[in-house]
């Protein structure tokens, strides 16, 4: 986050900006410390509903879009921290270059993709998936509603309707013995790992000119 | 006694009805939680009258059908269907019914009367098919609405993250 504000000092263009979304069901109480202490000057939307993961159809954060002036993506669905964090353990600093490559260049940069490679970035939900979000926006509500019987019962159930969704397992997690970061998430996460997954939305920067 | 009879019968019939028609929901769409005072009583299906179906989601019933700009479903008025009924001069409109037909998805605490729908796929069409970022609307940390579309002409780098 205080790299994030970093860069958008550095680049300090008025026709680039960032919206910063939190995932986050606990709102303020949860998320608005963070924002505070890297004193955010771009715009910062805490997302209790996880409205832009369901709309955008991302699985994890930290995830990326790239927008355009007319409104068309040119790159979506990538992991995508602005450092290193905790010596390497994630996140690295590839992405930050190619962002400053595309607010200088817009459409010409090497970066952008054409709307074939778009599309086909976009992840694919099964119907029996889509049905997770408004399952998980009941269970927000009655998160925020302090009724923790239902919240559980229907998180539970937009995690088993879209078991590739990491937002919905750790947000639940968040709450329960063990944590976000836990042995019931580092099970899942090794599971996926072994299997030839990726715990992260690949972030494959093509060779290019940014430097 | 026959009076105070029918008098009883008459109150337990207007309690009846005023439980009937008192019977309210609460619908979660996009960023709004909407409150309905009454619906029509029904296991499964949420019907409510024609002006809150567009608190809820924006579409109005017009003569020619439920429409939200260009988009018209047709329903009929002048007798039952089920997208429309009229019980007692009131019409009410099945919503979770407008959702099956636009292929939105959507589930319910029936208990509490709690009504939670998805993204509608015809907001996702441009999306899929040429990589179109969808609009949203959400408030930032000061309240204020923050509409994607409102960023063109500049270039947006939407970032998710959380606390988790």
């Amino acid at each position: 986050m205080p790299v994030w504000q970093s860069i958008y000092e550095e680049l300090n263009d008025d026709s680039f900006e960032i919206i910063s979304v939190a995932q986050d069901s606990g709102g303020e109480e949860a998320a608005g410390f963070i924002f505070d202490d890297a004193e955010v000057t771009y715009t910062s939307i805490i997302d209790v509903n996880h409205h832009i993961s369901a709309l955008y159809n991302l699985l994890n954060v930290p995830s990326g879009v790239w927008i355009d002036e007319k409104g068309q993506i040119a790159r979506i669905n990538e992991g995508t921290y602005a450092t290193t964090h905790y010596d390497g353990a994630f996140g690295n600093d590839d992405y930050v270059p190619i962002v400053r490559d595309w607010v200088a260049k817009g459409a010409d940069s090497a970066y952008v993709w054409d709307r074939d490679k778009v599309k086909e970035s976009i992840f694919l939900r099964s119907d029996e998936a889509e049905l997770a979000a408004p399952a998980f926006r009941l269970g927000s509500y009655y998160f925020n509603q302090d009724n923790d019987v239902k919240a559980e019962k229907y998180w539970t159930i937009a995690q088993e309707l879209d078991p590739n969704s990491w937002n919905y397992l750790r947000q639940d997690l968040q709450y329960e013995e063990g944590g976000s970061a836990g042995p019931e998430w580092r099970e899942r996460r090794d599971r996926v790992e072994g299997a030839g997954g990726s715990y992260y939305a690949p972030l494959e920067i093509e060779d290019g000119a940014a430097n | 006694m026959k009076g105070i009879r029918g008098i009883a019968i008459l109150l337990c019939s207007m309690l009846f009805n005023g439980l009937i028609y008192a019977q309210s929901a609460v619908v979660l769409y996009n960023e709004r939680a909407v409150a309905i005072e009454q619906t029509l009583p029904d296991a499964t299906e949420l019907w409510v009258k024609p002006q809150d179906l567009t608190r809820i989601n924006d579409f109005v019933l017009k003569p020619e059908g439920a429409c939200l700009a260009e988009l018209c479903i047709p329903v009929l008025q002048d007798r039952d269907s089920d997208m429309y009924v009229t019980r007692q001069n009131q019409g009410w409109f099945n919503v979770t019914g407008l959702a099956d037909k636009l292929q939105q998805a959507h589930m319910a605490d029936y208990q509490d009367g709690v009504w939670s729908f998805g993204v509608m796929p015809l907001e996702r069409q441009a999306f899929f098919g040429s990589g179109q970022a969808p609009d949203f609307s959400l408030p930032d940390r000061d309240g204020n609405l923050i509409r994607l579309s409102d960023f063109r002409g500049k270039k947006v780098l939407l970032l998710t993250w959380a606390s988790w």
